[in-house]
């Protein structure tokens, strides 16, 4: 099965033949022989040529979404796609218009919006002020431009990803 | 002795006065709100009742609620652990008047100490110096302006009521107080119920050190010495020591006086501690507040002094003497604590809520982890986000430090982002290990990783080429095996030795449990 993997920014080809417990793996032409023990879902223990490897994989395997991988006590950000299911999904790192769109960190409560549509922000300037676990944090403007949408109401709650206003 | 105690709290501190319960056989009772109907401290707990909805104003902060389940319960007393209701004179005093005792100090010494203004009034009184800086809470912006300018910039705001960095910040300049006063107000009304803030110059480059005190009912006080809790984020704890590196005898001792002479004042019973910033260039220090609670740091001070503050917390509020005397406290080695948060370091520390789908906690020796998670939990987006407290143990601060290099290296969590690779860091550092500490550690800390990624990442670099393989390589499992799932087929990996023999030995243990005999 040959599969593209993305880490570090760099695309990666990665190849797998397995056989039982052990693995041979291809990543970009250099092999790897494995022994694999799957410990638990998402848990594996990787041995290869004596080193052992502890590693926890997170997130939803699916193609083209990412997945944080600790590697002992390193963690990595793997994103694998299937170049089979390439078809009609987005270009690799398609942007949108240049307009920034400010997303909730974590879920949360709206307790202050500190601009309005069609304010004029500098770059690292207050938008909106999220709070959670206690703690308020408040969402800055990755650039200077106008606000063009809020969808941020105080009291609101949110959930991560979601998005609060876009500035262009 | 008390026959049962009820734990008005959550979580890892929820956990640890249960551990105490259980060492002096006292029956535990648990409160739990609805989104915490399964976690450890209730698990743990012979009895348990829900309080209320999953906002802790709903549940851990409604007083009535959780007299009404400790008299329903029978309970004798309640231990409020830290936060929540902990530093609350009016909790204290409704427990008192339904005839309850609760595990703390007075009312009077809670309400002395609890507002920052009065307890800079109570420490000036006791002869200790203070950080100049109002005595009264600001009232308003031209207040705050008036105030600023006789003190000079850069100043600090902090909640009247405050702790734990909230409602608290730095002011660099006139131009930012407006903002700064309004965002200190509105944290400290929402933290705390009470939106007064004041004013404190700052003092530059300083060291936290805080003393823990202990007294009875009988009139006995002890000093259990410093704590270093100079690395701060926030203004929030993240790493704390006993003793400081500074390691002064005279010190101490001059310290610890002054804290035994300003808890005299207002008659402190029970565990409490006095918070100092300390100058390493003048070598004087200044009373910054007492706080009237257990701490979240008190593990260092318990590996140390050997003592266990929990047990003795509840042995004093039953009405025993202390069980040690001043000369009977020594300090044996040195600690060190690293509170573990679901934050994620690599975002600006942003809460990172979420279910805990791998857990690995370490052991082993010097180690010891104060934790309230299992594997399977769900961090909740409504509490404090410190999921555990991991301590070490050595002779020396050095030997503390390798073990605790090692517990942290081994400490694993998987599903949500922790302090833990934050903490890999600083055990680390340079500064860090040479013990220079003051409570702009992390911002240098910070710009050192940001000047040099290099170095930093060099580690990484060495090992990176073949771990981003191996991760590329476990990615790539995970996603064949999610999709061989999807197409109904079932992945089974051959049946290796290990899996065999470990369920082999399970089914044994199965059937020695269901025999009863071991």
């Amino acid at each position: 099965m040959k599969l593209h993997a993305t880490i570090a920014e760099s695309q990666i080809e990665i190849e797998l033949h397995e056989q039982g417990s052990q693995v041979l793996a291809v990543v970009d032409g250099r092999k790897y022989d494995i022994d694999v023990r799957i410990l638990r879902d998402n848990h594996y223990l990787l041995i290869s040529n004596a080193q052992v490897f502890d590693c926890v994989v997170e997130g939803r395997p699916e193609s083209g979404s990412t997945l944080d991988v600790i590697v002992g006590t390193g963690l990595h950000a793997v994103t694998i796609t299937d170049p089979k299911r390439l078809r009609g999904a987005p270009a690799f790192g398609a942007h949108g218009d240049g307009a920034a769109r400010i997303v909730a960190p974590m879920p949360g409560k709206v307790v202050r919006v500190l601009v309005q549509v069609g304010d004029s922000v500098e770059a690292g300037a207050g938008i909106a002020v999220v709070e959670a676990m206690k703690m308020q944090n408040e969402l800055k403007s990755p650039k200077s431009g106008t606000v063009l949408t809020i969808n941020a109401e105080v009291g609101a709650t949110v959930n991560g990803g979601d998005l609060l206003a876009v500035i262009e | 002795m008390f026959r049962k105690i009820l734990i008005a709290n959550r979580g890892e501190i929820a956990v640890r006065v249960i551990r105490a319960c259980r060492d002096l056989g006292v029956s535990p009772i648990a409160i739990f709100s609805e989104a915490d109907a399964g976690s450890l401290h209730v698990r743990l707990a012979d009895e348990a009742y829900c309080i209320g909805p999953a906002a802790s104003s709903e549940s851990y902060l409604k007083i009535q609620s959780i007299i009404d389940v400790a008299k329903q319960g029978g309970a004798e007393a309640i231990h409020p652990g830290y936060g929540f209701l902990a530093e609350n004179a009016k909790f204290a005093r409704a427990v008192s008047a339904a005839g309850l005792i609760f595990i703390g100090p007075t009312t009077d010494a809670m309400q002395v100490m609890g507002s920052k203004t009065s307890a800079r009034r109570a420490a000036i009184a006791a002869g200790a110096p203070v950080v100049p800086g109002t005595t009264e809470a600001l009232k308003s912006l031209d207040d705050a302006r008036a105030a600023a300018a006789r003190f000079g910039y850069p100043i600090m705001l902090k909640a009247s009521a405050g702790g734990g960095g909230k409602g608290m910040r730095q002011v660099a300049n006139e131009l930012d107080l407006r903002s700064a006063l309004e965002a200190a107000q509105s944290e400290a009304a929402s933290a705390f119920g009470n939106s007064e803030v004041y004013l404190e110059k700052i003092v530059e480059k300083p060291r936290h050190i805080e003393i823990q005190i202990f007294a009875d009912q009988h009139g006995n006080y002890v000093h259990l010495g410093e704590r270093e809790c100079s690395i701060q984020r926030r203004h929030q704890k993240v790493i704390e020591e006993c003793p400081s590196p500074i390691n002064d005898a005279g010190l101490r001792a001059r310290m610890g006086e002054a804290a035994i002479k300003i808890a005299k004042t207002v008659n402190y019973v029970g565990a409490g501690t006095v918070e100092f910033l300390f100058s390493d260039t003048t070598r004087e220090f200044y009373f910054l507040e007492m706080n009237t609670r257990l701490q979240v740091e008190h593990p260092v001070t318990e590996l140390v002094t050997g003592l266990d503050l929990v047990c003795e917390q509840i042995r004093v509020a039953a009405g025993a003497q202390l069980s040690f005397a001043q000369d009977d406290v020594q300090l044996r080695g040195h600690a060190i604590e690293c509170r573990v948060y679901a934050e994620d370091p690599e975002n600006n520390f942003l809460p990172s809520p979420g279910r805990i789908d791998f857990l690995r906690v370490p052991a082993g020796p010097g180690i010891r982890d104060d934790g309230g998670v299992t594997e399977g939990d769900e961090v909740s987006i409504y509490y404090d986000p410190m999921i555990s407290k991991l301590a070490a143990w050595g002779r020396t601060r050095e030997e503390a430090i390798d073990r605790l290099r090692r517990a942290l290296d081994e400490y694993a969590v998987g599903g949500i982002r922790t302090t833990l690779s934050f903490f890999r860091e600083v055990i680390r550092d340079g500064e860090f290990i040479e013990g220079r500490l003051d409570t702009g550690f992390i911002a240098r800390f910070n710009e050192r990783r940001g000047r040099t990624p290099t170095s930093r990442g060099s580690e990484r670099v060495s090992e990176s080429s073949v771990n981003q393989d191996i991760a590329i390589i476990a990615a790539a499992l995970a996603f064949k095996r999610a999709q061989s799932k999807s197409y109904g087929i079932e992945v089974r990996q051959t049946d290796s030795k290990w899996r065999m023999t470990g369920r082999a030995s399970s089914m044994d243990n199965f059937a020695r449990d269901r025999s009863g005999r071991f």
